[in-house]
This record gives C-alpha cells, sequence and structure tokens, in this order.
C-alpha cells in the first residue's frame, strides 16, 4: 500500500543519528541516551490495524529481516491521525511478548498438564470428535417429521476477533456441519 | 532553535498512550505494580516511566466533580539547574542539546556518587530525575532526542489521541500555548500557563497547580 | 454507528450515555474534542464521574438501569415543549400511521400479554391499514390514535417528579441535559447519541436504544452530519462478524435463519420477503431473495441449481421460538445437552455473567477446541482455583491463534469502513489465524465423509471450498462472482468475474455473494477498494469530513445512513453549511443517497426517505419488538426498590432468564443485597482481559481488581480506600481493592438512599495475584429481543475482607 502523506517525516530525512559534536558540545561517545541508530531506520512500513475497539486506528508496523521492530500510530489516517491510546501504544510488546502460546496444546481427560502436539495429529482428532458426534447426534427430522439437518450437540462461539474473511469460512463451515449454536462478542 | 512542548491538560483524557508509547520506544521494561485505590500507575517516575499520567480528584466550589490528569515528565528547562549542579563534579554527565534544547543524561552519569546524584535530584524544581541503583544510571525523559532529531516528533506527542500534546519550535508553541490559553479561559477562568518563560514542556492547566500535582509548578516548590 | 467516528465533529449537541467514550474508544474521543472546540455542548450521563465525564462540558450521575425513564422524560418534554422538527416528523416517521383499536397501554403491560408465557401477542399492535392493506395515515396527526398522539399519552407520565424520583438525577440536571440536547430540534442543528454496553446490557437493552431513536427522530437528527445513533462497537471486528454473522440467529447480510416451518426456499422467501402496498416505499428488503440466492450460490457453487433450491434443503434449520445463543448454550452444556466446541477469540469464563456457573456448565463438555494467544480461563478451565482436574473429563485442544500484524484481510470499524491490513510478520512459533484451522479442518471431515460415508455428507460434499485458505480470495468470493456472462448497461461481465454492486445480485442462481452488504466492495473495474487510502474529496464533502475514497464502507459506500432524511422533500439540504447529499435537479451530489431514486415529493420517481422499512417511514412506534411497541421503564432483575412510578409492573414482564439451581436471583430490595452493581471495562484492558494482562506494559497501569466506592458507602461499611474488601451477590463472591472516591455518589431513589459501585472485568485467575472474574458477581438475566445479559445491574453486598487470597 502507498503512504501518501508522511509529515511527521517531513522535517528532516531518515538518517542514521549521529548528532555532531559541535552540536551537543561534548562527545558523543559520552553520550548515552541518544547514541546509536533510529530504531525503525531502513525498516519496511506495512499497515496493519490495531486489533482492539471498533475504532480500527490504522498502525504502521515497522518490519526488518522479518522481525517486528516497532509499530506506531498511521499518520495519514483520517480517522487516528496517527494517534493510538495506551492499549495500541503496546502492540509492540503484544505481539513480541514471549508468554504466547506457540504450538498446539492437548490437555487429555483427567489429566492435570497440557502436553504440546503438532498441528496435523491435532486437526486429525479434532474432526474426529466432530464427524462421530455430527453422525450421531445429526438431526435430520424434527418432531413433526420436518427436515431440519440440524446438529445441536456443536456449538460455536467467539469471534469478533476475526478479519471477515475469517467469518465468512467460519459461518460457511459452522452451517455445513449443521451447526445451529453460534454466537459470539455481539451478545456479551 | 529549541524545540517545545505544550501540554494542554484541559484536553487530555488520560488514556495513558503517552505513559506506554514512551515504555514501548525506549523498551522499558514494565514495574510490578499493585492496585492501592487509584487509578494512577506506576506510583512515581521510575527508571522505567519517563513519563506518568497523574490522577487527582476534587470537589469544586459548586460541589461538583473535577479529575484531573497530569501527563508528567522533565520540562527541559531553559536553564537546567540540573545540568549545572552536575557540571559541579562530573562534567558533562548532564547536557543540554543546542539543537533542540533537550536536557539529556549522559552516560558520564554514572560516575556521579550517590551524593551528587541526591543534590541533582534536589535541585530540580519539579522532582524528575530517578536514580536506577541496578545500573548507576540517573534516568529521565530524554526527548526522544533521536527521533526529535530526525525529524520526527516525540514518541508521546505522536501517540496522543486528543491532541493534549503537541511539540515544535519554541516560538510557535509559545504563541499556540497563549492563543489556547485565552480560549479555554471562558470554559475555565482560573487557566493558566505553568511556567512558561523557563520551560520547554509548558503545561496548560485549568486551575491551581496543587490540583494537579504537588510539583506541578515551580511555585509549589 | 448509523454516522461514523470523523463525523461526530459535526455535531452540536453530543449525548453521551450508555458509553464511556473516552476511556473504551480513547482516539475516537478526539472528534468528541473537535465537536467540542467547534462550540458543541458535551453531556455524560453516566451512573460513574469517568474520564469521559471529565472532558465533557457536564456529567450527571443516573442509577444504572433507568435509562428509559431519563429518555422518557426526554421524550415528554420534547413533545410538551414542542421542540420536535415537525416536517421532518410527519414527513419521514411513522407519526401519521393509525393503530389499531387492539392495541392498548393499563399499568405496565402493552395489549396482548400472557402471564403463562411471558410474551405479547404482538398482532395486537398492529397498524390499522385499508383494503389495499396499505397503513391509514393522518398527516394532520390529529387521530387520536395516531402514533403520534399514542407517544405523546404514553411519555405525558414521564414528568420531571417521576422520572427524578426513578433516576436519582434531580430535576435542574434532568433539565440542563433536556434543554442542551433538544435544541437539536432544528433544521439547521445536529445531536449525536454515542452509547455502548451500558444501554445493551440490560433486560431493557433494545428499548434503551429505541427510546433514543424516537427522541432522535423527534428532533430530526437522524440521516444528517452530526447527527444519528451511534451505537460505538466494542470489539475489533464485532460490525463485521456481526455482518458476516457468526450469530445462531442470522445468516451473513442479516438473512434470517432457515425455520422448520419454512421447508422450501419458496416458503422462506414468502415469510421474510416484505411486501408493502405503498407504491413509493422503497422496502428494500423486497430484495432479499436475490441475496439469499446469492448467498446459497456462493456457498454451494455449481452444485447450488434453480432445481434444487440452490442446496437450502442441506441448511440446518431452527425451531421458531428456541434461543441458541450464548447463555442457552451454556445452560445446555449444564444439562449435558453439548458434548464439544469451538471457543475462539473470546473468552467466556470470565467475560459471561453468573461465571461460576458457567464454569460449572464447562467441565460437562467431552471435548472443547480454544484458538488463543495465551492460555485463558476458558481454556484452563480444568485447573481452576479449588477443582482437582483429575475430576475433570474435559480433552482440551488449544490452538496458538496468530495475532492481527500475522495476518492479512479486511475488518470493518464501528463506521463501517472496511479497511485492508497487511500481513507484517509471519506467525509467532505454529500460530495460524482462525481461517486456517477451519479450512483444513473442513478438508479433513469431506475426505473422512467421502471415504467412511456418515450422515448428511453432502451437506459438507457439495460445499464451494477451497483447498488452502487465501484471505483476498475471499474478499472476492464476499463481494461475489457472476456465474453466467451477463450485460450490465453496456459492459458484459463474463462468468466468473466479479459482481460490480448489490444491485446486480439475482435470484436465479447466475449470481454469488457471501455478504449482499459487501457487494461492491472488490471490483473488477477499481480492484480491492478496501485498500484505497484517497484523503480526496469534494469541498461539499470535505465540509463534513466524508472521506468517500479512503477504504469503502457498506453499503455501497454511503458514509451516513438514511441520509435522505438530511435534506427536505425536494431534496434540498436542512442545513446547507453541513450538507450530506443535495437533489441538483437530475442527481445527487455528496454522499453516496439512500437510494439513486428522486427526492420523495416527486410522485412518480421518487421514494421515501426510509428505504430498510417496509413502509418507507422510521419508527416512532415499533411494533416488532418482543416488550413492546413502545420503550416502558422497568427495573432490572434485581431492583434496588420494591415499586418504580411508573406502574405497577416492577420488572419488564418478558425478559429472559435462566432458573437452574446455579442461577440465583435477589429479592426486590433485597435488604441482604441493597447495593447496586454495574460492571465495565477500562481503556487500558480489553474487556476480559486476556490479552492484556499479557502485556507487563499494560498490567503495570491496571494491576489488579478494584471496585469504586462512593465515600458515604465506604464510612458506612468501614471501609477506606486500598483496604480489601469482599463484593457478594447471591451468585458469587469476588475479591477487590476498594478505590474510595467523589466520584461516585449515593442516589435517592423515592426518597430512600441507594448506594452503587463500579467494577471493571478485565482480571482473571490465569494472571497471577491480580483477582477473578467480577462476572462471578453478575446475573443470568436477558433482553427478550436479543438475549443480552443484563450485566450493568445487579445488586451486591460489601464488607472489609480479613484476608484476601485472590489479589496479593
Amino acid at each position: 500500500m502507498k503512504c501518501t502523506r508522511r509529515s511527521f517525516l517531513k522535517l528532516a530525512g531518515a538518517g542514521v543519528l549521529t548528532l555532531t559534536l559541535g552540536q551537543l558540545g561534548i562527545n558523543i561517545d559520552d553520550a548515552m541516551a541518544y547514541a546509536g541508530k533510529l530504531k525503525i531506520e531502513g525498516a519496511k512500513e506495512v499497515v496493519t490495524i490495531c486489533p482492539f475497539c471498533s475504532v480500527c486506528c490504522q498502525v504502521i508496523a515497522y518490519v526488518r529481516d522479518g522481525k517486528l521492530v516497532s509499530t506506531e500510530g498511521d499518520p495519514d489516517h483520517p480517522v487516528n491521525e496517527g494517534a493510538l491510546c495506551a492499549k495500541g501504544a503496546a502492540l509492540f510488546t503484544m505481539y513480541t511478548s514471549d508468554h504466547r502460546l506457540a504450538k498446539p496444546l492437548y490437555r487429555a481427560p483427567h489429566s492435570d498438564k497440557w502436553e504440546e502436539k503438532d498441528w496435523d495429529w491435532t486437526l486429525n482428532q479434532i474432526a474426529r470428535r466432530v464427524k462421530d458426534a455430527r453422525d450421531k447426534d445429526m438431526i435430520l427430522k424434527n418432531e413433526a417429521g420436518q427436515t431440519v439437518n440440524r446438529l445441536e450437540s456443536i456449538f460455536m462461539m467467539g469471534t469478533s476477533h476475526a478479519s471477515n474473511e475469517e467469518c465468512a469460512v467460519i459461518h460457511q463451515a459452522m452451517r455445513s456441519l449443521g451447526v445451529v449454536h453460534m454466537d459470539h462478542q455481539a451478545r456479551v | 532553535m529549541p524545540k517545545s512542548f505544550l501540554i494542554d491538560t484541559t484536553r487530555c483524557t488520560a488514556c495513558r498512550g503517552c505513559q506506554v508509547a514512551c515504555k514501548e520506544w525506549h523498551d522499558h521494561p514494565a514495574n510490578a505494580t499493585k492496585q492501592r485505590g487509584t487509578h494512577q500507575n506506576p506510583p512515581d517516575l521510575n527508571p522505567y516511566n519517563f513519563k506518568v499520567v497523574r490522577f487527582r480528584e476534587h470537589l469544586n466550589a459548586e460541589g461538583k466533580v473535577v479529575w484531573n490528569f497530569f501527563p508528567e515528565q522533565c520540562r527541559h528547562c531553559v536553564t537546567p539547574v540540573c545540568v549545572d549542579v552536575a557540571d559541579m563534579t562530573v562534567p558533562g554527565a548532564m547536557v543540554q542539546d543546542r539543537a533542540t534544547g533537550a536536557v539529556l543524561v549522559t552516560e558520564k552519569s554514572t560516575k556521579l556518587s550517590a551524593e551528587d546524584v541526591q543534590a541533582i535530584i534536589d535541585a530540580c524544581p519539579y522532582n524528575i530525575p530517578r536514580y536506577d541503583a541496578a545500573t548507576k544510571r540517573l534516568t529521565k525523559c530524554d526527548m526522544c532526542i533521536d527521533r526529535v532529531s530526525n525529524g520526527m516528533v516525540p514518541m508521546c506527542v505522536k501517540t496522543c489521541p486528543t491532541g493534549a500534546m503537541t511539540f515544535g519550535e519554541r516560538a510557535e508553541v509559545l504563541e499556540k500555548a497563549r492563543k489556547r490559553l485565552e480560549s479555554v479561559k471562558a470554559e475555565f477562568p482560573k487557566a493558566r500557563l505553568i511556567d512558561a518563560e523557563d520551560v520547554n514542556v509548558i503545561y496548560l492547566l485549568a486551575e491551581e497547580p496543587e490540583h494537579y500535582h504537588d510539583f506541578a509548578a515551580f511555585a509549589q516548590r | 454507528m448509523t454516522n461514523h467516528w470523523i463525523d461526530i465533529k459535526n455535531a452540536d449537541a453530543v449525548l453521551i450515555m450508555g458509553s464511556n467514550a473516552a476511556e473504551h474508544h480513547p482516539v475516537g474521543f478526539k472528534w468528541v474534542m473537535r465537536a467540542k472546540d467547534n462550540g458543541a455542548v458535551v453531556m455524560h450521563v453516566d451512573p460513574k464521574f469517568s474520564r469521559t465525564s471529565a472532558r465533557c462540558d457536564f456529567h450527571v450521575p443516573l442509577r444504572s438501569g433507568t435509562d428509559i425513564a431519563f429518555l422518557g422524560g426526554m421524550i415528554n418534554y420534547i413533545l410538551e415543549h414542542e421542540c420536535y422538527f415537525k416536517e421532518y416528523v410527519v414527513n419521514y416517521t411513522n407519526a401519521s400511521f393509525v393503530v389499531g383499536k387492539k392495541f392498548s397501554f393499563d399499568n405496565g403491560l402493552f395489549s396482548g400479554y400472557d402471564a403463562a408465557t411471558r410474551s405479547y401477542n404482538q398482532s395486537t399492535w398492529a397498524f390499522e391499514t385499508d383494503e389495499k392493506g396499505a397503513p391509514v395515515r393522518d398527516f394532520s396527526l390529529t387521530h387520536e390514535r395516531c402514533v403520534f398522539n399514542l407517544l405523546k399519552k404514553h411519555y405525558s407520565r414521564y414528568t420531571l417528579e417521576n422520572v427524578s424520583a426513578t433516576t436519582g438525577v434531580s430535576k435542574e440536571d434532568l433539565l440542563k441535559v433536556y434543554k442542551a440536547f433538544c435544541a437539536t430540534g432544528k433544521p439547521d442543528k445536529a445531536g449525536t447519541i454515542l452509547y455502548a454496553l451500558g444501554w445493551t446490557q440490560h433486560t431493557v437493552g433494545v428499548q434503551n436504544i429505541r427510546a433514543s431513536s424516537i427522541v432522535q427522530l423527534l428532533l430530526g437528527n437522524i440521516g444528517v452530519a452530526g447527527g444519528g445513533i451511534n451505537a460505538l462497537r466494542g470489539e475489533p471486528n464485532v460490525q463485521g462478524s456481526t455482518d458476516h454473522a457468526l450469530l445462531y440467529h442470522t445468516l451473513p447480510g442479516y438473512i434470517a435463519l432457515p425455520l422448520a416451518q419454512w421447508q422450501t426456499l419458496a416458503e422462506f422467501n414468502k415469510a421474510n420477503t416484505p411486501v408493502t402496498a405503498l407504491k413509493n416505499s422503497a422496502n428494500w428488503w423486497g430484495n432479499r431473495p436475490k441475496y439469499f440466492a446469492s448467498l446459497l450460490k456462493g456457498w454451494f457453487g455449481d452444485a447450488a441449481t434453480p432445481e434444487n433450491d440452490f442446496c437450502y434443503g442441506l441448511l440446518p434449520k431452527g425451531e421458531k421460538g428456541e434461543d441458541y445463543s450464548y447463555m442457552y448454550i451454556m445452560d445446555k452444556m449444564l444439562h449435558d445437552k453439548m458434548k464439544g466446541g469451538f471457543v475462539f477469540g473470546v473468552n467466556p469464563m470470565n467475560s459471561f455473567p453468573n461465571t461460576n456457573k458457567m464454569r460449572a456448565a464447562l467441565d460437562h463438555l467431552d471435548w472443547l477446541v480454544c484458538s488463543e494467544l495465551h492460555h485463558s480461563e476458558t481454556s484452563d478451565n480444568w485447573r481452576r482455583p479449588g477443582v482437582d482436574p483429575k475430576t475433570k473429563k474435559t480433552e482440551v485442544f488449544l490452538l496458538p491463534s496468530a495475532h492481527r500484524v500475522e495476518k492479512a484481510g479486511t475488518i470493518s470499524n464501528s463506521g463501517r469502513w472496511l479497511q485492508w491490513f497487511d500481513k507484517a510478520v509471519e506467525p509467532g512459533g505454529e500460530a495460524r489465524n482462525f481461517a486456517d484451522v477451519f479450512v483444513p479442518l473442513i478438508n479433513k471431515l469431506r475426505e473422512m465423509y467421502s471415504k467412511e460415508g456418515g450422515v448428511l455428507p453432502e451437506a459438507l460434499l457439495k460445499q464451494n471450498w477451497p483447498a488452502k485458505y487465501d484471505a483476498e480470495e475471499w474478499t472476492r468470493r464476499i463481494n461475489g462472482f457472476f456465474w453466467a456472462d451477463t450485460k450490465v448497461g453496456d459492459k458484459t461481465y463474463k462468468k466468473g468475474q466479479l459482481v460490480p454492486a448489490f444491485g446486480n445480485l439475482k435470484a436465479d442462481g447466475t449470481t454469488s455473494s457471501l455478504n449482499w452488504l459487501y457487494c461492491g466492495s472488490y471490483t473488477e473495474e477499481e480492484g480491492n477498494k478496501s485498500k484505497k487510502r484517497d484523503p480526496s474529496q469534494t469541498p461539499m464533502q470535505a465540509a463534513i469530513g466524508l472521506y468517500p475514497n479512503w477504504s469503502w464502507c457498506w453499503p455501497v459506500n454511503r458514509r451516513i445512513l438514511y441520509n435522505r432524511a438530511s435534506v427536505d422533500i425536494n431534496g434540498k439540504p436542512y442545513n446547507p453549511a453541513k450538507a450530506v447529499i443535495e437533489w441538483d435537479g437530475s442527481k445527487w451530489v455528496g454522499d453516496v443517497p439512500d437510494g439513486p431514486w428522486a427526492p420523495q415529493a416527486d410522485a412518480e420517481k421518487g421514494k421515501l426517505a426510509f428505504i430498510m422499512t417496509t413502509n418507507g417511514y422510521a419508527q416512532l412506534y415499533g411494533p416488532g419488538l418482543k416488550d413492546g411497541p413502545f420503550p416502558e421503564h422497568y427495573e432490572p432483575a434485581e431492583p434496588p426498590v420494591e415499586r418504580h412510578p411508573f406502574s405497577g409492573q416492577l420488572r419488564s414482564p418478558v425478559y429472559k432468564f435462566h432458573a437452574s439451581e446455579l442461577d440465583k436471583f435477589a429479592r426486590a430490595a433485597d435488604s441482604d443485597y441493597p447495593i447496586v452493581l454495574t460492571t465495565y471495562s477500562m481503556t487500558e484492558h480489553w474487556c476480559g482481559g486476556g490479552e492484556t494482562r499479557n502485556v507487563p506494559n499494560l498490567l503495570e497501569a491496571e494491576p489488579q481488581l478494584y471496585v469504586e466506592m462512593s465515600r458515604e458507602l465506604a464510612k458506612e461499611k468501614g471501609i477506606k480506600n486500598g483496604d480489601g474488601v469482599i463484593v457478594e451477590s447471591p451468585r458469587g463472591r469476588v475479591e477487590a481493592i476498594a478505590m474510595v472516591t467523589i466520584r461516585l455518589r449515593p442516589f435517592t431513589i423515592m426518597g430512600k438512599t441507594v448506594h452503587l459501585i463500579g467494577m471493571p472485568f478485565a482480571y482473571g485467575w490465569t494472571t497471577p495475584n491480580c483477582g477473578d472474574s467480577t462476572n462471578r458477581l453478575t446475573v443470568t438475566a436477558y433482553d427478550p429481543n436479543t438475549t443480552i445479559p443484563e450485566a450493568k445491574a445487579c445488586c451486591v453486598n460489601i464488607r472489609k475482607a480479613d484476608k484476601l487470597t485472590e489479589i496479593l
């Protein structure tokens, strides 16, 4: 995506930060707070959107060598105009948090621990449980004899965190299974 | 030419975008905090919070609730006393950048003794610098000198949603501050600029400084 | 939102009620500040003085659960003082419609009430119709049964005395708000109402919003710049996920869930396609069969043919009146009627009411699939405090979820802007987006059904389903394709090309669209419009900050809904300085108008302003809801009082609730639970806090659960600021830290002191020592129309704690 207005960079060309001796009146080697490169120097700018409230502030993600190096508000966006709140301002450490889940986990019945599993095993297990429940519990006809093709024993909850595209996938998937117990955050 | 901030507290919603953005830009780790009966957390400036939004509430003369927010940071004084005090023992431990007016702590500050550090802290009219015993560093707002030197505004200013914070050439900011003061007087007759002639971080308060923070203005010292 | 974020700046009056806008939409609030800069009066009506109140011209504290009383008083004020915009009311609302003789209202009950089923026979509320079926209208507004006069009669009871006694707001404060907001009942003035969950999370939630609609329609504030009823939607894509219907009761694009009684597509269409006898009513939902056929074509592709009802028969059918929502899912789970399910990007074990019941219910599942960024109170429910995992049978699959910056796609903001986000980095670890879970999962199931057979395999096998997920392919599917070469104007589209706009969707299987509202968002001519970043506007558009070339918004890039009501019946803007649209004699300029037709005054080509209603008029009187055609004050399910001055009907006669052994309720004015509790979120945490508690810089700012209370209550209970306290309801017990503040004050309700406390619900046990779910206190009572739980008002008690175990 092309950005049209970058007022915050207009004032000066981006470059390696090396304040001159004369500017500072001291030897640059002594300075600490301002020594070194600007951390977003040379990083690729990718437009993303803050994942919280429905203002949907646009955010510039600075990426270098496939790694996120910083995030800040997109100054071109007519709604947020570069601004972010506390949550939006914390996106960088939210993404880089080492507390995040990294692998599929499995908790067996009555177990007291999680076990790491691979995706293929996990999806096969889930598919088997869905099929077993669907084959057993699918209601083809209701008491009145009307065709209903309804699976009542499986539910879907969430997710307003999904993109429109993901929502379309999830809705179609659920209805194809016959799921009617489907609900999300519009109702809490 | 020196740069200045205008922090217009009549626009601040205490969203704390500035407080968090500052930490994120500086890669500062979080402090362990506790709920103590106030929204203000961390309780004070510290080596990992160059900026803290202070909350203070009171009932006004009409019995109405007033809740004031004070996004506190180093004022980057026009004539920084801290630099003078530091120079008495370790010259260059603190400097004032000629290009921006930013008052900065340098690597030499690690050579300051505990007494020297205390003298600097005591000298600050606004009670800003904090000492990090672990790294032996004196810490405070650096005006995002890396950003400013590259033509960008400080991270707190960039993040502010309501226009409570602006940044620019000192003369222009002063002009803006005076104009804004005039326009808010209709709603806040007691509105004032704080120490505008002496600092590069100019606060516009809606009422007396004591309703914001014990060290909001020089006169409170 | 009927309008959009930037448009708030155009308001002359901003009423924030049922929302804490500055804390929950901090960046959106900049547009409230701009309105204030432009001279608007900004008001906050809310139980608590918050960061929003701090930036308003004034704050008016209101007892939680009394919004209809407050707004009813405003409706009465408008009618008594004739502040309404008469021309607008007559031309654009159903004020002139004559209501049938069966309608009545007596002592808090509307006609048609059946106490045994706790429901109304809504047919008694119907309009009087002529021999052609058209509503009888009296444009002089003199007929005693016309809506306008029924409205006057209904709200004449909402006197300042009654409203003040119920809400706890002084008469002076009531008048201050009424006067300031009702000054916008002039053609060139606009007032906007901003609301959020503070209105929806009540047993009268829908009627709270209905009451605001009545205010806005009387004042002529719908369709205009700076006006509207603006739901500040909470979740990031709750707008889009509602449009795309991750909900039981609709299919994408607000098409009803098929019911058993509609066995064929024709039966469905007959029941779901409104018909009007007014020839100048656009009756837009008359197009629904085209949208539904296109949806089915999108789902079933080549397998969907006119001969097989486009596979309509394969869709699941619900039972009429059966509730398949969250609360019912949980109750059925508790009663062992659920085997397993998917919980993606939501944390019900923290954010659902009466959490102790919910946590117990989840134990009854055989299996659970969660997709999250972090362990949550839901994924780890089997090891929650106080339980032995060995006794919990549920198998849990916890999938690592990709974060926003790790995926691409579109989301729809509160102003319905469709915005694209790029993938910046690869997902961390083995994390996946949600679609990369469901696309392969369905493919595995299709393979299993092909090989093994099973029940109703064709419902899966006939799906138009991809081998792999590609976000932008789905953006295109949502927009929709032609399935046969089709001529539109002088241009021929080939089979497989994108449909340019929803006006081109057909009911014959030659088009597909996974959501008609989004048709036109991705076209052959302009590509993916959600990626548009062009700030250009005409001077007319710039005057109101319309930004029509920045992204795209549904429907058809119309930025302000109902904008035909911003002009008079000849198409001249009521407020030329902030015109939304204008008829230049041959066409509309400005925003995309609500339909291309000539203005309403044109007897031949013109259409009525409100094109989404069957008869073309906005509904002051709404005969389609479960709880009455006019909003009426009822107390919450747990009232802190035994009576109120409006009727003998204390609570809503039709609100829903559950009654298992885990669903307990306090009595009215229960001396064991005399304090009103309201719950909320805050800037620094997101809803249940599952994401933000795991961001150290946010947890630092708001580390632990607190309860905000008045100095008066604290004194009464011997609680000091910062003390540990216990809050109890009939359903649970929660530890919190006391925040004693002047920002909450006791209410005087009918002469009696009622205390109100407030607590966030962002804390949960998976984050050590921060406290646990506040929702352990809240009620399982719901709005009868939506089944949204009443999280904003229940009754509790509070005491100082000897010792804390949840907060350390």
